[in-house]
């Protein structure tokens, strides 16, 4: 990774920060609301309120408010939930695992289908495979991500019955160790599958669109002429190259993934960040609101960054050792 | 070992190759040439059973029918068997696998080594191919462009095949990594004994690499025969035209092109449209690959036709064989040049053809027909363009009525037409058609219009043979090239076959096709301008080329006339040369041939 990129990648940093700063204080109303929430005035007293002035420097100039910001930010206090009595970053490092799992098993899930399915279809370009797989896809991109959620939630767990109805563990249940991974498991497949499902439409279309493209490079002729195998072809020399694209948009897939994530949490009950958000929403717990908006953000970035870390493996015309075979 | 039997692919409706027979014997090559869209790679494709149109006719390798081979027996023939250097163009290799990996691939996919074994044939191949070691684990876009040739070249003898077929080997190499390339490929295939097929628009690596050459045209072989015989004499016009667009260190004329585009017909020769010889016949139906002397050719006409053709052609003045006994051959869209100084019988020669003087002996044919009278048909296809081009017109003529006259003796068309076929001509050679320029009398006229005129004049009744007297020696150096610029451009256009009298050799190479040099009536050397310029044999020859202009200072020797007197019984050239010996006195030379010339010399 070059200087100038770790450069970008720091300059998107701060910009969130600081909208994340200016946010609260440019709302109308009082800024100490704000920014400790509505739950504060239950507690309020003459005191409270001089000490979170204060500690808000909210009678100091806008520079010197955003240097406190900065400075509470790097010993890691992001506020206190007067809601949740409770710091804020407690509150979200209890939620974060369980969308971690989600989106991120979905955004591998989706990717590695999308990305097989594409090869596929574009292989039989003009098939009944590929367009049984067209018009499917088409249908599905039709429907938003919570539709797809509450027809799975009322077909398989209030019909059938045979997967649970919310949560991402049974509650009190005292399972351990393997029994307990398939409990979150069985708690995972249905958000699992509504989330996934409603990526993998862009995705598809993107690797068919790039398959029909990259076999017509002359290097998949040449795969061909060696004699190599149909599965080598389509996939070591094809696949592979039309795989690039996919991976680039994958790192800008993950913010509507969260997004996407917010819904399926709520009809779920899923106990992610999701789910927290809207909640606090609801309470006008803006603390946990800005904690949240940071952490995303901050994913966000580093999925980005791990996913052009990634690209250099995958795609050796990009990267640093060139300069060792430059002419 | 692989044989082509009325192959015929098509893309839909459109048919790419047509008809192609060919066969390829064990340690053979064979080159296809011709431009890029003729269906030089479709034919290589269908070899190995990639082509994506509808394929029909047969290819029999050894005896198997490869049009007919299910895909799993045609994979175990792919690369094992023939292999394919595709051209080097951008990502004919895999951009995602270092060059080992892509070497070794076709050993491991065919079960010929495991992965170790794979790997350690393929860098041996890679060194075979000169590419260092340290370039082995490189991807491709970190090599040249000759290191990819070198590695597409040891690619396609990773598994040992019989045939290799070359697409476009050399192009887009600069000069010295294209001999490389090309030494490279000549050890390999002589080591391996392997039986090559070239496809390739570049003359170079098809004369140095093949055997025999098949020209491609519009899906159809148009002309077939060993390498050195198309390359010195080319005899289909396409053939020729495409020599004529390669800039080689051994042609001299200036560069022409092909009038045209390449277009695919289902009827008639492909090349009808292109061709400056098409007659109507041409039009209608396809001509199949037939033998002229030793040569196939797809024409109708049988290739590039003898326009003019001098057969012991002599005129005596009195005691004086101002002619003596000439045979010289001008073909369609050529131009022969006849150099020598003044007084050797040049422009005796051309008042011969034209009927102003009488042949005291021989024979004239025009167009395969013998000349017996010259009635006005002659004239319209036989015209002639003069040394002084403000003698030449009349000065009582406007440019406009000189130009129509030839039209008024024809009696061509009505007033209109000729009025704007006279247009259209000076539009032709660059002259103005406004109605100001038209009235302009000779002498108001520049050196270099005067003789525009003239050459308007002589084409408006658009002959076939245009014999020009010395057309630019009275202008000055930059109306010269225009002139010529001109008349090469109209020999491209209408195929115009001329007959250039010039004492200026230096002038004949940038013109001519063919050189014949005249000395004292007799034609002392003839043969292809290139071979004449870069080989001359009779010492005649060699002292005009000592004599033309270069622009360093040395004046060269030439040598002096000697006392010893010369009858007229020995060699026109004996008292001059300072190679004669006695029987160059006393006996007359007969041209005979060298190589590509006919020479007239007792010392040779």
């Amino acid at each position: 990774m070059k200087i100038p990129e770790i450069g970008t990648y720091a300059i998107s940093f701060l910009i969130i920060l600081a909208l994340i700063f200016l946010l609260p204080r440019l709302m109308p109303g009082d800024p100490l609301t704000a920014i400790c929430g509505e739950e504060v005035l239950v507690v309020m007293t003459p005191e409270l309120k001089a000490e979170l002035m204060h500690r808000f420097a909210l009678d100091a100039p806008l520079w010197k408010q955003f240097f406190v910001y900065l400075t509470a930010m790097m010993h890691g206090d992001f506020g206190y939930s007067y809601y949740y009595n409770a710091p804020v970053l407690e509150v979200i490092f209890e939620a974060l695992p369980w969308t971690l799992l989600l989106v991120g098993s979905s955004l591998v899930l989706s990717t590695v289908l999308s990305i097989i399915i594409g090869i596929e279809s574009g292989w039989r370009r003009g098939k009944i495979t590929d367009k049984f797989l067209l018009t499917t896809t088409m249908i599905l991109n039709g429907f938003p991500n919570f539709f797809i959620g509450i027809i799975l939630l009322l077909l398989f767990a209030v019909y059938l019955g045979c997967l649970p109805l919310q949560g991402a563990k049974t509650p009190y249940s005292g399972l351990s160790g393997i029994n307990s991974m398939l409990d979150i498991a069985q708690h995972l497949v249905l958000p699992l599958i509504a989330l996934t499902l409603a990526q993998i439409p862009g995705s598809y279309l993107l690797m068919r669109n790039t398959m029909i493209t990259t076999l017509k490079e002359p290097f998949v002729r040449t795969a061909k002429a060696k004699g190599l195998s149909e599965v080598a072809v389509r996939y070591k020399h094809a696949g592979r190259n039309a795989m690039l694209p996919i991976v680039t948009t994958t790192g800008v897939r993950v913010g509507t993934v969260v997004t996407g994530a917010l819904f399926i949490e709520i009809i779920f009950s899923y106990p992610g960040v999701g789910l927290l958000s809207y909640n606090a929403l609801l309470m006008r717990d803006y603390p946990i609101l800005q904690g949240v908006f940071f952490i995303v953000a901050v994913f966000v970035i580093l999925a980005n960054f791990v996913v052009d870390l990634l690209y250099t493996k995958i795609d050796p015309r990009i990267g640093v050792n060139n300069a060792e075979y430059a002419h | 070992m692989i044989e082509l039997r009325e192959l015929e692919v098509r893309y839909g409706k459109r048919r790419v190759l047509h008809g192609i027979n060919l066969t390829l014997k064990r340690g053979e090559s064979l080159s296809i040439v011709g431009e890029s869209g003729g269906g030089k790679t479709t034919l290589g494709l269908s070899i190995i059973g990639l082509v994506e149109g509808t394929v029909r006719g047969e290819i029999l390798f050894d005896g198997k029918n490869l049009v007919a081979l299910a895909e799993k027996e045609l994979k175990e023939i792919r690369w094992n068997r023939i292999a394919m250097v595709f051209q080097n163009v951008e990502n004919a290799l895999n951009p995602l696998y270092t060059v080992l990996d892509q070497v070794s691939e076709p050993i491991v996919a065919h079960k010929l080594g495991d992965r170790n074994e794979a790997k350690r044939r393929a860098g041996e191949l890679l060194s075979m191919v000169n590419l260092p070691e340290g370039r082995f684990y490189a991807y491709p876009h970190q090599l040249s462009g000759g290191e990819k040739q070198r590695v597409l070249i040891a690619m396609a003898l990773a598994n040992d095949p019989d045939l290799i077929i070359l697409d476009e080997p050399t192009t887009a190499l600069d000069a010295l990594t294209k001999v490389e390339i090309i030494n490279l490929i000549l050890t390999v295939c002589k080591e391996r004994e392997l039986t090559i097929l070239l496809l390739t628009h570049d003359f170079y690596a098809a004369s140095t690499l093949s055997d025999r050459m098949a020209v491609l045209y519009a899906g159809r072989i148009v002309e077939f025969g060993p390498t050195p015989a198309l390359l010195s004499n080319p005899r289909h016009p396409y053939t020729r035209g495409l020599l004529r667009c390669y800039p080689s260190m051994t042609t001299t004329k200036d560069l022409q092109g092909i009038k045209g585009r390449m277009e695919f017909f289902d009827d008639g020769c492909p090349f009808h449209p292109r061709c400056t010889q098409s007659i109507e016949k041409c039009r209608e139906g396809a001509p199949r690959l037939e033998e002229y002397d030793g040569r196939l050719i797809a024409c109708h006409r049988g290739g590039i036709i003898p326009l003019l053709e001098l057969r012991d052609l002599s005129k005596s003045f009195d005691s004086l064989k101002a002619v003596d006994s000439i045979d010289m051959t001008l073909y369609e869209g050529e131009t022969l040049a006849l150099v020598g100084e003044s007084g050797s019988g040049k422009t005796t020669t051309a008042k011969l053809i034209m009927g102003i003087f009488e042949a005291t002996e021989g024979r004239i044919y025009l167009e395969r027909k013998q000349i017996l009278g010259r009635d006005k048909s002659f004239y319209q296809r036989v015209q002639m363009i003069f040394q002084n081009p403000m003698e030449a017109l009349c000065h009582l003529f406007s440019v406009r009525e000189a130009v129509r006259e030839p039209l008024d003796i024809q009696k061509q068309g009505n007033r209109e037409q000729r009025e704007s076929k006279v247009q259209h001509i000076l539009e032709e050679v660059e002259l103005p058609s406004s109605e100001t320029f038209m009235n302009k009398y000779p002498h108001q006229l520049s050196q270099g219009e005067a003789q525009r005129v003239s050459i308007a004049r002589a084409l408006v009744l658009n002959p076939k043979l245009l014999i020009a007297d010395e057309p630019t020696s009275a202008l000055d150096a930059s109306t010269q090239a225009k002139v010529v610029k001109l008349l090469l451009n109209l020999q491209e256009k209408r195929g115009i076959g001329m007959f250039f009298i010039t004492h200026n050799l230096a002038l004949a190479r940038k013109i001519s096709d063919r050189l014949a040099v005249m000395l004292r009536g007799t034609i002392v050397e003839e043969g292809p301008s290139s071979e004449i310029i870069s080989n001359p044999l009779h010492p005649y020859t060699k002292d005009l080329l000592k004599a033309a202009p270069t622009l360093n200072s040395n004046v060269p020797i030439v040598p002096k006339t000697t006392s010893k007197k010369n009858e007229g019984l020995g060699c026109p050239y004996a008292n001059r040369c300072d190679k004669a010996i006695e029987v160059c006195f006393n006996e007359k030379p007969q041209l005979r041939i060298f190589d590509s010339h006919r020479v007239a010399c007792m010392n040779l």
